[in-house]
This record gives C-alpha cells, sequence and structure tokens, in this order.
C-alpha cells in the first residue's frame, strides 16, 4: 500500500525531514544506555591511560607523577623486549587463530547436517560443555593434561605407547618452546564447542530454501558451499576474527598463571610486560607501562584494520 | 608496656558510677567489665547496655585480612578468633603477591583492613614502606615479645631499625629424602651433611634404579640460588642489600646446581602452574610421584608432597647440606603481619598477634600435622624452642631440632625493593649456564647483574 | 524394466546402503571425533575427583582405590560456596539479560535508525576492542565504583562486567541487524507499527541469531571474571566463584588435586543440568530463525 502517492511533494519531503530528525534522536535515546556504561568503565580507563603514559607515574611512589611527554614511547620503542615479546604474542596469534576458526566452521558445518532430532540436541548440548566451565578451571584441566610426570597425555606417550621415557618426554609447558602451541591448543579446544554454536547461529539463518533451490539446479555441495553459505556466514567469520585476533595478541591471564614473569620465557608477551611494569617491578612504573599498552594496541589495530578490510561482508 | 585505651577506661569509670548508683546489680556491672575489657569490639554490646552511646559512633571491630592460603594451612587460626569476640576476620583480596587494592586505599588514607598476615619481607615489605601503607610495630608490640624474637628474624623483618614485619611462620630451606627410595639404593637413612655426600647419593639412586631421578629443586631463584649459596656463605650481600650473584659462594652454588640438575627430573626448570608459575612447580610433582630420592626446598614443600605417598612416614627432613668448609647456613623467610598506617585498633591488633603467634595448638598442628594440613612452619620465638628443649613434647619431629641449630646461623635475604624480582630478571641469564647455553658461570652470573642493574636504573 | 537390472540390485544390497549412507557415517564419525575430544578431558576430572591421594599422582586412568570423600571436603573447607555460586549466577545473569538489552538497542540503532554521528560510534567501539584497558583500568575502576560506594557489594559487579563485552556486543548485533533488509523495517513502520514495535515484532526475531552469539560470549566473561572480582569485593561470602576457587587452586594452601577435581564437578554440574533444561528454548530460537527467514 502506498500511501505516499497522495501527498503532494513539498509536504512529503518536510515530513521526510521531520521523521529523519525524530528517528536520529530515538537512535541515541536507544544509544544512550549503552554509551553510559562506555563512557564510564570504558572511554575514563582509556584516557587516563593516554595521560598517564605521558608522566612517570610510579603508583608505589608518594611522589606527585610529572609531565615528560613522549619520554616513555621513545623508551619503550628502543627497548628489544617490548618488540620481542610483541613478536611472541603475533606467534601465540598465528598459531591459535586459524584454528580456533576453521575447526569450528567444519563442525559447526557438519552438525547443522544432522536430521536426527535427538543425536543434534546431544551434539550441541556438549558443544556447549566447555562454555561453562570458568575460565580458571579450565587452565587448570589443561595444566593437568600437559603435566610432565603424570598428566594423561605423557602417561599415554610414556608408559602406554612407550614412544618416550621418564627422561625425554615432551615438556609441553612451562617455558619451552612447546608451551605457546600447547596453550594454543587449549584455547582452540575451550573455543571449539562455542564458536561452533556461533557458526550453527549462522547457518541456521540462511533459508533452506535457498540452499534446496541451488541443489535443484544441479549445483554440487562446494559450489552451494562456497557462492552461498559462506557469504552468508561472512559476518560472524568476521565478528569471531576481529574479536579473537583482539583476544589473542592480548592474551595475559593464561600467561601470568602458567608463565610467570620470566622474560626468557615464551608466554612473556607485551601485555606481561605491561604487567610486571605495572604491578610488580620496582615502584610500578605505571606511566611506562600505559606506554608500552598503548604502543601494543597501535600495532594491534593497524594489523585489524587489515583484517576487516579481508574480511568485510560483500553483498 | 601497651597503655590501656582511653576509651576503655571511660566505659569502665562508667560502668562503676552505674553500679554505684544502684543503676544495675554486681552481676551486670561484671559482665560490662568483660565487655568493656574487650576494647572497641565490646562498645557495640556496651550501648546496648545503656553505656556510653557516644563511644559507640567511634572505631570498628578488629578487621585483620589473611592471605588465603594461611587459614587452610593453619587449622588452629579460627580457635584464637574465638578469644576475640566481635573479631571481623577477613580473608586478603590479593593474588599471587599482590598489594594493589592495599596501595589503592592508602593513597585516600583510608584502610578497611587494620592488620594484614601474609606479608614476608623480602618480597613485598619494602613495596609496602616505599608506598606508605604500613608502619612499624614498635609502638603497639610488648618489648618482652620483640626481644623474645630470634635475632636473625628480628633483623629480617626491621628496617632501619624498626620492625615493620611481626614474624610469624618461619619457612626455613632445608631437605626431605624418600626413605624408601633411599633404603632402596642401599644409602644410610639420614641427611646428607655435604654437599659431595648429596651428590654421590643422588647418583646412587638414579644409577641403581631406586628411583628414575635422584634429586630436585625448585629452579626459582630465591629456593635455589639464594639458600645454595647461604650454605657456603651467607655474606653475599651488596652493601646496598641486592644479592652479590658474582659472589663466590653464589657461582658455586650454580655449578652445585647444574650438577645436582644431571640427576634430576628433566623438567626441573619449567615454571608452576599456578601464581605467575611460583607455586606448583615441577619438583613438587617429582616428589610426590615417589619418583626422586633427595629434595631441596622450604619444608613445607615435602610434607605436602608426602601425603600423596602410600606410606607418608617414609618422609625424613633434615637440614641443608653445605659446601666442606662452608658456613653452612641456609636461606629462611618469614610470613608476618603487617600493621596499616590508616588502619584503626592498633593496640588490639597487636594483642591479636600475640595470642596468635604464640599459640602453641597453631605450633603443634604446624609440625605434627592434623588431618587437614602439615605445614612444617616453625614459630619465630626463642621462649618457644628453649621450651621445647627443656622438656620435649611426644608429637615433636626430629628435623625441628636439627633446624634450631642452623637457626642461628641463617639468614634471611636482604631487604629491598627488587628483593624478589631481582630473581625474576636474573633467571634467563643463569639459567642459560644450566641449560649448556653458556659455559662460563661466572659469566652467566655477571649477565645477571648487569640485567638487574639496567631494570633498577630506569625507574 | 530388464531382468538384468533386478538382479543386479539384488546381488549387491550391502554395498548399496553403506554407499547410500557413505556421507552421513562420515559425518557422524568426524563429529564423534570432536565430541571425544571435548569430553575425553572432562571425564578425566570425572575420575581424578573420586581417586585417593595416591592414585592421584599416578599416571594410570583407573584408580587403585576409590576416594568419595574429596565432595565433603570442598565444602566443608569453602563454608561460603553455595553463596558464592549464588552471586557468580545472579551476576552473570544480570550481566548477560542488561548487556543483550544494551546491544539489541544500540545495534539496532546504528543500523535502521541512522543517527548522526554513526560511524564515528562504530569506529570507537571498534578500536575500544584493541586498548588494553582490563590492566591499567583496574586501579580506575575501583576508583569508580568507591565513589559509587560499591566496593563490596557483589551486584555492583554488574556494572563493570557489563562493559566488558558492551563493544563487541553492540558490533555483533549491528552486524547481525544488517542482514536484515531495511526494507522490511521501512514497511514495517509505514504500516503503522512504532519505534518498539518493529524492534520487538520485527527486527528483533530476525536478529534472533545474533541473541544466541552474544549471550554466550557475556556468560563466559561473566562467569569466569578473576580480577575485578578479588579486588572490588572483601568479604567472603559477597564473592563470586572464581576468586574462592583460586585459594583451592593456587598457594602454598594448594589442594590436592581431586579435591579441586571435585570443585570441577561441583562448579559445572549445575550449569550443566540447567543447560540440558533450558536447551529447548534455546536451541528452538535458531531453528525457527530459519523458517522466518
Amino acid at each position: 500500500m502506498d500511501r505516499g502517492a497522495e501527498i503532494t511533494v513539498p509536504q512529503s519531503v518536510a515530513t521526510a525531514r521531520k521523521h529523519k530528525i525524530r528517528q536520529s534522536i530515538s537512535a541515541w535515546i536507544f544509544l544512550i544506555p549503552a554509551l553510559m556504561f562506555f563512557v564510564c568503565y570504558q572511554v575514563y580507563p582509556i584516557f587516563r591511560i593516554v595521560w598517564i603514559s605521558f608522566t612517570d607515574f610510579e603508583f608505589l611512589s608518594t611522589e606527585p607523577a610529572n609531565w615528560i611527554g613522549f619520554g616513555n614511547y621513545i623508551e619503550a620503542y628502543n627497548d628489544p623486549l617490548m618488540w620481542k615479546s610483541m613478536g611472541r604474542a603475533a606467534f601465540f596469534t598465528v598459531m591459535f587463530l586459524p584454528g580456533t576458526i576453521i575447526f569450528p566452521l567444519i563442525l559447526a558445518i557438519l552438525v547443522d547436517r544432522v536430521r536426527h532430532p535427538l543425536l543434534a540436541t546431544l551434539y550441541r548440548l556438549i558443544l556447549l560443555i566447555p562454555a561453562l566451565i570458568p575460565s580458571t578451571l579450565v587452565f587448570v584441566l589443561w595444566k593437568w593434561m600437559y603435566n610432565y610426570q603424570i598428566g594423561p597425555i605423557n602417561y599415554m606417550l610414556v608408559e602406554v605407547f612407550n614412544i618416550f621415557t621418564f627422561y625425554n618426554a615432551p615438556q609441553w609447558l612451562g617455558g619451552t618452546n612447546l608451551t605457546l602451541p600447547s596453550i594454543a591448543i587449549m584455547e582452540i579446544w575451550w573455543g571449539l564447542g562455542y564458536h561452533s554454536i556461533f557458526f550453527l547461529a549462522g547457518l541456521a539463518s540462511i533459508p533452506r530454501e535457498m540452499l534446496e533451490a541451488a541443489r535443484l539446479d544441479g549445483a554440487n555441495e562446494w559450489r552451494v558451499f562456497w557462492h552461498i553459505t559462506l557469504p552468508r556466514l561472512a559476518p560472524i567469520m568476521m565478528i569471531l576474527v576481529v574479536l579473537r585476533f583482539g583476544t589473542s595478541m592480548a592474551v595475559i591471564d593464561e600467561y601470568l598463571i602458567f608463565g610467570g614473569f620470566n622474560r626468557g620465557a615464551p608466554t612473556y608477551t607485551w601485555t606481561v610486560y605491561m604487567y610486571d611494569q605495572a604491578f610488580n617491578i620496582g615502584l610500578w612504573r605505571q606511566g611506562f607501562a600505559a606506554a608500552v599498552g598503548m604502543i601494543g594496541a597501535a600495532v594491534m589495530v593497524f594489523f585489524v584494520a587489515g583484517l576487516v578490510y579481508i574480511f568485510r561482508p560483500r553483498g | 608496656m601497651v597503655e590501656r585505651n582511653e576509651i576503655e577506661l571511660k566505659l569502665q569509670e562508667a560502668n562503676r558510677r552505674q553500679l554505684l548508683q544502684g543503676k544495675i546489680d554486681r552481676r551486670e556491672f561484671i559482665s560490662r567489665s568483660m565487655v568493656t575489657g574487650l576494647g572497641l569490639a565490646g562498645v557495640g554490646v556496651a550501648t546496648k547496655y545503656g553505656v556510653g552511646p557516644a563511644y559507640a559512633a567511634e572505631g570498628r571491630p578488629l578487621t585483620p585480612t589473611f592471605y588465603d592460603w594461611i587459614e587452610g594451612l593453619h587449622p588452629g587460626i579460627p580457635g584464637v578468633n574465638e578469644r576475640f569476640p566481635g573479631i571481623n576476620y577477613q580473608i586478603a583480596p590479593v593474588q599471587g603477591f599482590g598489594i594493589e587494592r592495599f596501595v589503592a586505599e592508602s593513597k585516600k588514607s583510608d584502610s578497611t583492613w587494620d592488620v594484614y598476615v601474609g606479608q614476608t619481607p623480602f618480597v613485598e615489605m619494602t613495596s609496602l614502606i616505599e608506598a606508605d601503607v604500613i608502619e612499624p610495630w614498635d609502638n603497639y608490640i610488648p618489648a618482652d615479645v620483640i626481644d623474645d624474637i630470634i635475632p636473625s628474624i628480628r633483623e629480617e623483618c626491621s628496617v632501619n631499625g624498626k620492625l615493620y614485619n611481626w614474624p610469624f611462620l618461619l619457612d626455613v630451606v632445608g631437605m626431605g629424602w624418600h626413605s624408601g627410595v633411599t633404603n632402596k639404593a642401599g644409602l644410610v637413612d639420614a641427611a646428607p651433611a655435604t654437599w659431595d655426600e648429596f651428590l654421590d647419593g643422588a647418583n646412587t639412586i638414579k644409577e641403581s634404579g631406586a628411583a628414575p631421578f635422584g634429586a630436585t629443586f625448585d629452579a626459582h631463584g630465591w629456593r635455589s640460588v639464594a639458600p645454595l649459596a647461604h650454605s657456603g656463605s651467607s655474606d653475599v650481600y651488596t652493601p646496598e642489600g641486592l644479592f652479590d650473584f658474582t659472589s663466590d659462594a653464589a657461582v658455586e652454588a650454580l655449578v652445585l646446581m647444574k650438577k645436582i640438575m644431571q640427576t634430576s627430573n628433566p623438567d626441573i626448570l619449567l615454571s608452576g602452574a599456578s601464581d605467575g608459575g611460583v607455586n606448583g612447580t615441577p619438583d613438587e610433582v617429582a616428589f610426590s610421584t615417589q619418583r626422586v630420592g633427595y629434595y631441596v626446598k622450604y619444608f613445607n614443600a615435602p610434607l605436602r608432597m608426602a601425603q600423596y605417598w602410600d606410606d607418608p612416614k617414609q618422609l625424613h627432613m633434615g637440614p641443608l647440606p653445605k659446601f666442606s668448609g662452608g658456613e653452612g647456613s641456609t636461606v629462611f623467610w618469614t610470613t608476618g603481619c603487617a600493621l596499616f598506617k590508616h588502619g584503626q585498633n592498633k593496640e588490639k591488633a597487636a594483642e591479636y598477634i600475640q595470642s596468635l603467634t604464640y599459640d602453641r595448638q597453631i605450633w603443634k598442628d604446624s609440625i605434627a600435622g592434623t588431618e587437614t594440613a602439615h605445614v612444617g612452619q616453625l614459630p619465630p620465638y626463642s621462649s618457644i624452642y628453649k621450651e621445647w628443649g627443656e622438656s620435649k613434647p611426644d608429637w615433636m619431629l626430629p628435623f625441628v631440632g636439627l633446624v634450631r641449630g642452623q637457626l642461628d646461623r641463617a639468614k634471611s635475604i636482604d631487604n629491598h625493593l627488587f628483593g624478589l624480582s631481582q630473581f625474576q630478571i636474573g633467571q634467563p641469564f643463569w639459567e642459560a649456564f644450566l641449560k649448556g647455553e653458556e659455559s662460563d658461570p661466572r659469566v652467566a652470573m655477571q649477565n645477571v647483574t648487569d640485567a638487574v642493574r639496567a631494570e633498577m636504573n630506569r625507574g | 524394466m530388464l531382468k538384468q537390472d533386478i538382479n543386479y540390485e539384488a546381488n549387491t544390497p550391502q554395498q548399496t546402503w553403506f554407499a547410500k549412507h557413505r556421507f552421513s557415517i562420515i559425518r557422524h564419525a568426524v563429529i564423534n571425533l570432536f565430541m571425544l575430544i571435548i569430553l575425553l578431558p572432562l571425564s578425566w576430572v570425572l575420575i581424578l575427583s573420586v581417586k585417593s591421594l595416591p592414585d592421584s599422582m599416578r599416571g594410570q586412568f583407573w584408580p587403585r582405590k576409590f576416594d568419595f570423600t574429596h565432595y565433603s571436603y570442598v565444602f566443608e573447607n569453602i563454608q561460603t560456596l553455595t553463596s558464592n555460586m549464588m552471586n557468580s549466577i545472579v551476576v552473570t545473569g544480570a550481566t548477560v539479560l542488561l548487556t543483550t538489552f544494551f546491544a539489541v538497542l544500540a545495534g539496532y540503532a546504528l543500523v535502521h535508525l541512522k543517527p548522526w554521528g554513526k560511524t564515528f560510534v562504530f569506529t570507537i567501539l571498534l578500536l575500544s576492542l584493541y586498548f588494553p584497558t582490563r590492566v591499567v583500568a583496574i586501579i580506575s575502576i575501583y576508583e569508580l565504583q568507591d565513589f559509587l560506594g560499591l566496593i563490596n557489594v557483589t551486584s555492583g559487579l554488574i556494572l563493570p562486567y557489563i562493559t566488558l563485552n558492551l563493544a563487541i556486543s553492540v558490533l555483533i548485533m549491528r552486524s547481525v541487524f544488517q542482514l536484515v533488509p531495511h526494507e522490511v523495517i521501512e514497511s514495517a513502520r509505514l504500516d503503522g507499527a512504532g519505534l518498539w514495535g518493529t524492534l520487538w515484532f520485527i527486527g528483533l526475531p530476525l536478529a534472533r541469531n545474533g541473541l544466541v552469539v552474544v549471550f554466550i560470549v557475556n556468560f563466559v566473561t561473566a562467569w569466569g571474571e578473576f580480577l575485578l572480582a578479588s579486588t572490588l569485593i572483601n568479604d567472603q561470602e559477597a564473592r563470586t566463584m572464581p576468586v574462592v576457587l583460586a585459594a583451592a587452586q593456587g598457594g602454598m594452601g594448594q589442594w590436592a588435586w581431586p579435591r579441586i577435581a571435585a570443585v570441577y564437578i561441583i562448579v559445572v554440574t549445575p550449569g550443566l543440568i540447567a543447560f540440558t533444561f533450558a536447551q529447548k528454548l534455546f536451541f528452538k530460537g535458531l531453528a525457527e530463525g530459519v523458517v522466518k527467514g
């Protein structure tokens, strides 16, 4: 029903503009709750960090902070540990990110096709179990799994399959070269379930009729996937990549729990370096730590801009 | 001597007046007196009885806060708390050694708590002093108590002559062994006196196949490099209070560590599973799986790990071996109590801590063990040891007597802002020697010192 | 129909069944492989929780002696566990609901209500994901909560928790609403549906699948959050679960492994049971999205 045809032209323009203004106002009303929280708990701390990064603020010191301009940034830029620790985070991201997108995608596509209602529900239930475990307990579980002496993995390798002995079994965690891949595997395991659910949600939004029609038209499975399924999944994939890129570059809890403050360890990434300077060493040089954090953030933004470009939704 | 609180005097005066005026009877007077004797914690009750509502506005109940593991390991603490009715006992929001919350509050000249039990001098005490969060106990601790603290411990807890840490739980680095393993290897069931004997024993254990690994230790610097260096000489600190990594004793300790590693579990250098890698370390796992003979660490560790054995009584402990010709010292540290500068109830806090630290039940439980915990932490007071020396209780274990002798020679790690972090910063560098990447131990130790110095100069 | 055709089919029935179902079999085999990968570690934990102490330090999967006392040990030693769990449930539930609500509003507004400055808001939200605020912000958040008088108030945690995942939730809802054609919204409005009506009856059902994602992301973060919960709350009873559990698995008083495993089972099981009942609603939502789409 097109009422617009009954209205004269000048009146419709005025109504349209008034309508647009009112719509804008209601839009801002919708945005206000989120923005309020955002400004208080996110923007204010960000401004504080930015401000602190230009001072020589030391949390434990009773002296007031002085403005030192870019001093911290120059120091951080010239600090080899800054870039080495950044490289470790990048290495971890490269190992973790593809696995945490691809495996759940495969799993989701497979589970989506399961017709049997009971099995489908059962599978989905099991997929969500790891998400119910609080993160601290997930780390505890994998610390047990990877334990050199009696973890099930080494137990299998040493005492059951006799591939290794007590003296040369792999040392999965704790500072060896295997540490970051091991943590990556743990994170992939953890995300396996609920990333699959994300993809399942995305797949469920693809109308079945579209898929059926394509198949009836003679397209084989691969073409259906590539031309229909994948583009519809693109927004979710982009969200996942953007989200997980950020979290994997900025991992800190796992590294603090598993690795500690040993600078030679591969788990000593730029976030651990930042935490070390801010809450551990000396008088807690939070000004410097803030600068380290800002540089890290800048590097991440640079890379994520590239990723967003690659994964932008098309069509 | 602790001075009687002025408010308590006022309350007691009010009580007496009311008794004389016939407003309350004798029984009431006695119970009220008991209430006022409990200090401000009883003010709430006193108000209910109609004495001085004005005083109720002042003060809050005594609010100590404990590092969470302490209560779990010392089940006698609730018993002490019962002697202080009204106490507001808390568990501190510390993770790892985190003190952020304390410092944040102190900056606002405020403190939710009155006393913190869980401070280790060489770890966070200097930071707390620098940030002006805590104050010395000297005005509140009785003179006879402060003289009763073993001298080396008192030195550990003091800065510029003032006692900032009231010591409570003493951890001493010594050694433990699995007598089942040592017997099987044909070794004597006693602590080796020198490191040469120790190494021989470890080799025998491994070669005879009594256990896969001969000996193990905790690779963190303050649990390995420092005590082993002290066993040669405790004079290994620079004038400014840093550990002197390039001293002869420290270098000797490093070389010894490498020799021990030849018989130890291969994952000995890996970081632990919790608290920034500091706890849940590989040596603990190795010892608890009964795969290793000798174990060098503070006594709590072998005791805790032995609970996993089929027969925990096979655990025996003794003092740290020494280098022949060496001093035979070791490292100890205390976990003690810090007085918040902006806290309240300071006299009450001193009374509480005194009651806590002298509690005989806590020490019995710690040495003999209970169903739930067997800690092996020792008291800091010479009078308690004297008492045990004169009439030895039947639950006493041999290692206490053996260690007491060493305590007169033992030394803590010097207090310094970088007291703990010097070991964290230096670790990759001395480990280069242990892993064989650097062949000269002196060079490795020089790298350690350089790295620590570089970090210190940044501030 | 030639006689040969019929004979051909009758001679090879087995091959036909497998051939016909081979995709299905492979599919289920691969799925089950993943299921095993998820379940095996958890079953190891389950067994660990009933092993005797000496057996827990041996590699063998099956214990020589069972010990069921670990569960009661947990309740004796963490007396506040039930109240801590309730706190976690309340805080997590409120966080999830409120964040979803705000994110839906904001995402819908950014896409379909098109205010001025929407690109600016979008960019700010995206950028904020990459600022490492959490670490240094702990002090700022502490001061803010103190100013609001919310230190040691369990429900006070909800406020910073909402913000933890607010940006990503808004971005998710925005992406999902972008998949809803604008014409659908416009025609609903021209038909006379009000602002809220359009959102509730038209926009939201089509974006339902984004809700699933937002729910899970917020749930996972709030359920396991440790740093803020430990710093902002003093009393053991008022604390959430992860803080209380940290004492069990760290420090010198670190619990024996079977007891931590018992904690594991105690913490995960109620969630699992609740979820089994709730999943009907949960997954029905996903299926309905298909029909409407």
